[in-house]
């Protein structure tokens, strides 16, 4: 069980670490499709480069960022001692 | 009394369990083709491979049948990862998504994106913002967690009253694709087969309660990523060499697109144009990779982000983190859940392609192909010759009216596969109407039993007497939805784009500010559901009547920022939340602990005994 004045500490990291998961991943979600027109005039593995980025990127991009927070968060519980005792 | 056991106890043997099962459907498609070949009448042949899976996912439900609550209503808390991910993603948007999504990206190519990658990001957004402290939390429904966090039993009722909508409306629009899907391997009628669809999902989920919708819902995520990769692989491997369909058709749109730029226009769309294809047959109205020809770029960030905080806060999805068996695990089924979710959004992008390539390398030879044939006496497509510049008795592009539903489903016969395979993605398509209207379903019962039928009372009744009501207002709320599925004309995908509007306007703010502002109280939290609520449905039926020019799919523009303002205005308005609350609010932010609701309801049963004692 977390100590009282762990709590503070934990709840900052946990917050800035939710920053860093959503911000740059709204903006990218939100951006990119924006630019794809110009982009699908490159090419890559014969995909117009816009809408690859579009499908494909996005979902690489969401699953590296899901993937990174829970490594991240886990590692911020178990060092303020806010892990679930198994 | 002896505490709590920390560690629940997972099934060490899932992973043979469903790996038998995913065998036992490849057997039953190999069966199926074997049949067809010794001579079986295509409608027995269909039967089979509709029948055989469904058999095996209705035993799983009753196998999983439970007299106590925390079974009942969340699965034991016991739901690994991985197995919550695969059916959160395949239950957020059901069959609906699963053929309407797939004819959206054939008819308007790169502009059905606006719908796939809200749903990711929907996922991303719940894993980081909500999941992990609603399970900390641990309530069975969402209204029974707003009421316990800002201690009110009225915005309880309140609450509960209104998500219903958006949930029934999710659930008639699965059950009514299930029809769809359904009638091409029945051949009866529809209104048979809703009742066939909703006696299936009430066998399947009425003994195990979300128990019943964790493990048969796995076994249908199975199902309907066979059903979905088999087909498309194969047509990938005869058009493009390449096992893996996904990456493998870049070269196969860039060919067909120099016959698209001689045949389609290039289109722009007006900045908050929303040009969704409904459920009559339409043309290929825009070439595929171009962006903004259907849905302009303002409509298209709209409705994504609509998206992303509707699924964010489905109550279809949301009350189900509660079976994860523990915080850490409740984050990483969303991880599994984004994969899922975007491998088989890519999917049902490629099976797009492939159609649209196959459509028009077939034209590109002046004839019109026999497939096309077959789907126009189905009804779910029409030729018109001699239009878009073609010449009398002539037909190009625009001249193929589709219907946006039955692409999915055609493909399989487009590219020459036996009627098996075609038989096969319409399996898997009810399988993903189930797997919504299954979790819908329970939603919508437990949300009535629970919160509007024992809502108001302080002690819960004994979990007999909850789950015998959750089983009978899980019987009538499907009873009501099919009903309504019959009397009521509506374009399934349209009726998914309003429920989560409405779902993202009247709890993502909310659910949001209470983990994440402290300041939050009861009256804001009201404030801001009621208002969330009333002006995204304001915004539907006016967007509906044609009131306002705008789309009803972009109700959550005026939603959302509508209930945000509310909340926080009232909010700090009235007086700060009491000591008690904010403790409780600490709590939740912590993954260690017990589970609150556990404890309240421990605590609650404690003070009972003793007051009956003495």
């Amino acid at each position: 069980m977390i100590e009282r004045k762990e709590r503070k500490p934990y709840w900052r990291d946990t917050k800035w670490q939710m920053m860093a998961s959503l911000v740059p991943f709204l903006a990218v979600v939100i951006v990119l499709p924006l630019y794809a027109e110009r982009l699908n005039s490159n090419r890559f593995l014969g995909f117009p480069l816009g809408y690859f980025l579009a499908a494909h990127g996005l979902v690489l991009i969401a699953v590296i960022t899901v993937a990174s927070f829970v490594n991240r968060q886990d590692a911020i519980d178990h060092w303020h001692g806010a892990h679930e005792d198994t | 009394m002896t505490p709590m056991p920390v560690r629940r106890l997972v099934n060490p043997r899932l992973g043979p369990y469903f790996a038998i099962f995913a065998s036992a459907c490849v057997a039953i498609i190999v069966l199926s083709l074997i049949a067809e070949q010794l001579g079986a009448t295509p409608a027995h042949v269909r039967l089979l491979i509709l029948t055989a899976p469904l058999a095996l996912i209705v035993a799983i439900g009753l196998a999983t049948r439970t007299g106590q609550a925390s079974e009942f209503f969340a699965a034991g808390r016991r739901v690994p990862a991985v197995y919550g991910g695969l059916t959160f993603a395949i239950s957020a948007f059901g069959g609906t998504g699963l053929l309407a999504i797939t004819g959206a990206f054939f008819l308007i190519g790169f502009d059905a994106l606006c719908l796939a990658i809200g749903g990711l990001a929907g996922f991303v957004v719940m894993g980081v913002l909500l999941a992990p402290f609603l399970r900390k939390f641990g309530a069975y429904t969402i209204p029974s967690y707003l009421g316990a966090r800002f201690e009110s039993p009225a915005l309880r009722v309140v609450s509960a009253g209104l998500i219903c909508v958006p949930v029934a409306m999710f659930l008639v629009a699965e059950l009514k694709m299930a029809a769809f899907a359904g009638g091409f391997l029945t051949g009866a009628s529809t209104y048979t087969n809703l009742v066939l669809a909703g006696v299936a999902v009430t066998t399947t989920i009425l003994a195990g309660g979300y128990r019943a919708v964790a493990w048969s819902g796995v076994a249908k995520a199975i199902l309907v990523i066979v059903a979905l990769l088999i087909p498309v692989t194969i047509i990938g491997i005869w058009l493009t060499n390449l096992p893996l369909p996904q990456l493998s058709q870049g070269p196969l749109l860039r060919s067909f697109s120099r016959i698209e730029a001689a045949q389609l226009p290039i289109v722009i769309a007006p900045g908050l144009a929303f040009d969704m294809p409904g459920d009559a047959l339409t043309a290929l109205g825009k070439r595929y990779a171009a962006p903004f020809g259907a849905i302009g770029p303002h409509g298209f960030v709209t409705v994504m982000l609509t998206m992303m905080m509707g699924i964010a806060v489905a109550p279809w999805l949301l009350p189900r983190i509660a079976s994860a068996p523990g915080v850490y695990q409740a984050r990483k089924s969303l991880g599994w859940a984004t994969l899922v979710f975007g491998l088989v959004m890519l999917t049902m992008a490629s099976a797009a392609i492939f159609m649209r390539a196959i459509l028009v390398t077939d034209i590109a030879t002046g004839q019109i192909p026999e497939w096309i044939r077959t789907l126009a006496s189905l009804g779910l497509a029409e030729i018109v010759t001699g239009t878009g510049g073609a010449e009398a008795g002539r037909v190009n592009l625009s001249g193929i009216l589709l219907s946006r539903d039955a692409v999915l489903i055609a493909l399989p016969m487009a590219g020459g596969l036996t009627p098996v395979f075609a038989a096969l993605v319409a399996t898997g398509a009810v399988a993903a109407c189930l797997c919504g209207a299954a979790s819908a379903a329970m939603a919508f019962a437990a949300t009535l039993s629970e919160d509007l039928w024992h809502g108001a009372r302080k002690e819960p009744p004994s979990d007999k007497v909850r789950i015998t009501a959750s089983r009978a207002a899980l019987v009538a709320a499907l009873a009501g939805s099919v009903v309504v599925a019959m009397a009521v004309e509506a374009d399934p995908l349209a009726l998914l784009l309003w429920s989560l509007a409405l779902t993202g306007s009247t709890l993502f703010p909310v659910l949001v500010l209470s983990i994440w502002w402290k300041r939050i109280n009861g009256y804001g939290a009201m404030a801001g559901i009621v208002t969330g609520f009333s002006v995204a449905l304001l915004a539907i039926i006016s967007g509906a009547l044609n009131i306002l020019k705008i789309d009803p799919a972009l109700a959550g523009m005026f939603g959302i920022p509508a209930s945000l303002v509310a909340t926080l205005a009232t909010s700090l308005m009235t007086p700060t939340p009491s000591r008690h609350i904010l403790e409780f609010v600490r709590d939740i932010r912590v993954p260690g602990g017990e589970i609150l609701y556990d404890r309240e309801m421990r605590l609650l049963r404690l003070k009972t005994r003793k007051r009956s004692a003495g």
